[in-house]
């Protein structure tokens, strides 16, 4: 891409005076030429670029250490109970990096800008939103909810509800994710805990893989309720995240029947049957 | 557990928003088919002696000022809301209405909204005074005109001027193709001063040197056979 033009090579030895037009006016008023008009309108253009790129380029980053933080939670076997320290800690470093960089793009989206610039920056807020909705997951087994968000970046940066829908739709690949490690890692109490959690309602106390299914379930059918009108284009990506996330829920499903059936007859190592090979989306 | 309220919540907010885009909607609409009727009195201009183009003109004129207080309908909603949220609803439309302007006015149309310097064409801030909009709004969050709009309102009307140049000289008219020449390459011109990024406006103006082309090979083929009228400048 040619980002740069170079038209001092160019032919410029064309006056407005020399079109017709001009010289039917009244050509005593010095008239705006062409040239210094798109020279007005090159530099708002070209300013206009830069700080696209400028927030591009945080968004980016924003979503790089927001897959970080995942990664790390994804090393956590247990849901409803405190982090372990160091995965903790370390997220927290990462939070805070997260906050200073929107806090660096909130001068860029004052007022009319917040929404000129919102795809740029929603990459980053999805991925965010992903990892802080995770986080919140697996310390209390809730969702966390639109507000909650919100309140977890500077004031000036606009979480939309669709970057929110989003980042849960991503939040059900890493439940499936984390069930499906925790499931393979050998915890005996597995079965069980599906059974209890799953005939008794929400009593679930200790790591409950069991509880991610129905939890899974209960989110699946949450967004399948959502009717969303085809006529105005809204959340583009949805029919896409739709199909990951039936696939996921379908997953962890398939491997809690998986210890169900032969869970007693399983040697130690044993991990889930999935007949198709796991496939972790990663936006 | 999963607190079904969220998915309550969002589907709320679902159903807000499309109300909002069906009223917006229902207005482009109007704007939309106002605007096709714009463009056929407009296309009677290719086959209209220029001395006969009054007229069409007036009749263009009607139905630009028909399109007008469809603005102004638009505008009253969507400064209702955040300007670029919804922006993509009706930008089409509006370039549409601006390149209509603008051929209008270049025909010789509009004079009285002609900003006093102008040259052949009306500048942005014409256009915004005309629409009674306001025009690249940078702080307020408000319905407006945005340069990309005008510039690629600017870029149609190249396009329809090239078409023009041919058609001009089947009605015998060997003045204006050397009139549209000029007014083409100037705004070519401009347009090679802008740093365009990987986006509409680049691939749209990367077509205007065809349209230059298109004109200067009609020029040529006017001034090889000695067909230019003297007076008019040469290319």
């Amino acid at each position: 891409m040619g980002t740069k033009r170079d038209w001092e090579g160019q032919p410029l030895e064309l006056n407005p005076q020399d079109t017709i037009m001009a010289e039917a006016e009244t050509e005593t008023q010095p008239a705006p030429s062409i040239l210094s008009i798109f020279e007005n309108f090159r530099d708002e253009l070209d300013e206009h670029h830069d700080r696209r790129e400028r927030i591009i380029k945080k968004s980016r980053d924003i979503t790089a250490l927001s897959k970080k933080i995942i990664f790390a939670l994804q090393r956590v076997r247990a849901t409803n109970q405190p982090l372990p320290p160091k995965i903790a800690q370390e997220n927290q470093t990462r939070f805070d990096q997260i906050h200073a960089l929107f806090e660096a793009v909130v001068p860029e989206q004052l007022g009319i800008n917040g929404w000129r610039y919102q795809r740029q920056i929603s990459g980053g807020i999805q991925e965010f939103i992903e990892a802080v909705s995770f986080d919140h997951y697996l310390r209390t087994q809730t969702l966390i909810t639109h507000a909650e968000c919100s309140a977890r970046v500077p004031s000036g940066i606009l979480v939309s509800e669709e970057d929110y829908l989003m980042g849960l739709y991503d939040l059900t690949g890493e439940m499936m994710r984390f069930a499906v490690l925790s499931l393979s890692s050998g915890n005996a109490t597995a079965t069980k805990v599906i059974e209890n959690t799953a005939s008794e309602g929400e009593k679930s106390t200790v790591a409950s893989q069991g509880g991610i299914v129905v939890d899974l379930r209960a989110m699946r059918a949450g967004f399948e309720a959502l009717s969303l009108p085809k006529r105005h284009y809204m959340f583009r990506d949805m029919e896409k995240k739709m199909d990951v996330m039936q696939n996921s829920v379908e997953k962890v499903e398939r491997a809690a029947y998986g210890i169900v059936v032969r869970g007693s007859e399983r040697p130690s190592g044993w991990t889930p049957d999935l007949s198709s090979a796991v496939e972790v989306p990663s936006y | 557990m999963i607190d079904q309220r969220i998915f309550e919540n969002l589907q709320t907010k679902i159903d807000e928003e499309t109300t909002v885009r069906d009223e917006l909607h229902e207005i482009v609409q109007t704007l939309a088919r106002r605007g096709r009727s714009t463009q056929a009195i407009l296309s009677r201009a290719h086959s209209t002696p220029a001395d006969q183009l009054k007229p069409v003109l007036d009749d263009v004129t009607k139905e630009i000022l028909a399109q007008k207080q469809e603005v102004a309908r638009l505008k009253a909603v969507a400064d209702q809301h955040p300007f670029y949220k919804y922006n993509g609803l009706w930008t089409r439309e509006l370039q549409n209405l601006v390149a209509s302007i603008e051929l209008c006015a270049w025909l010789g149309g509009l004079q009285e909204h002609k900003g006093p310097s102008s040259t052949s064409f009306m500048t942005i801030e014409d256009v915004g005074k005309f629409l009674d909009i306001p025009v690249n709004l940078k702080e307020q969050d408000a319905f407006h005109l945005t340069i990309e709009e005008y510039l690629l309102a600017l870029i149609a009307m190249v396009e329809e001027l090239a078409r023009l140049a041919v058609n001009s000289v089947t009605l015998g008219d060997y003045t204006r193709p050397m009139q549209i020449g000029n007014f083409v390459k100037e705004v070519f011109a401009g347009f090679q001063l802008l740093n365009l990024k990987n986006d509409i406006l680049r691939k749209r103006s990367d077509g205007i040197k065809y349209s230059v082309k298109k004109v200067e090979d009609v020029v040529y083929d006017l001034s090889l056979r000695n067909l230019v009228p003297k007076g008019g400048s040469s290319a």
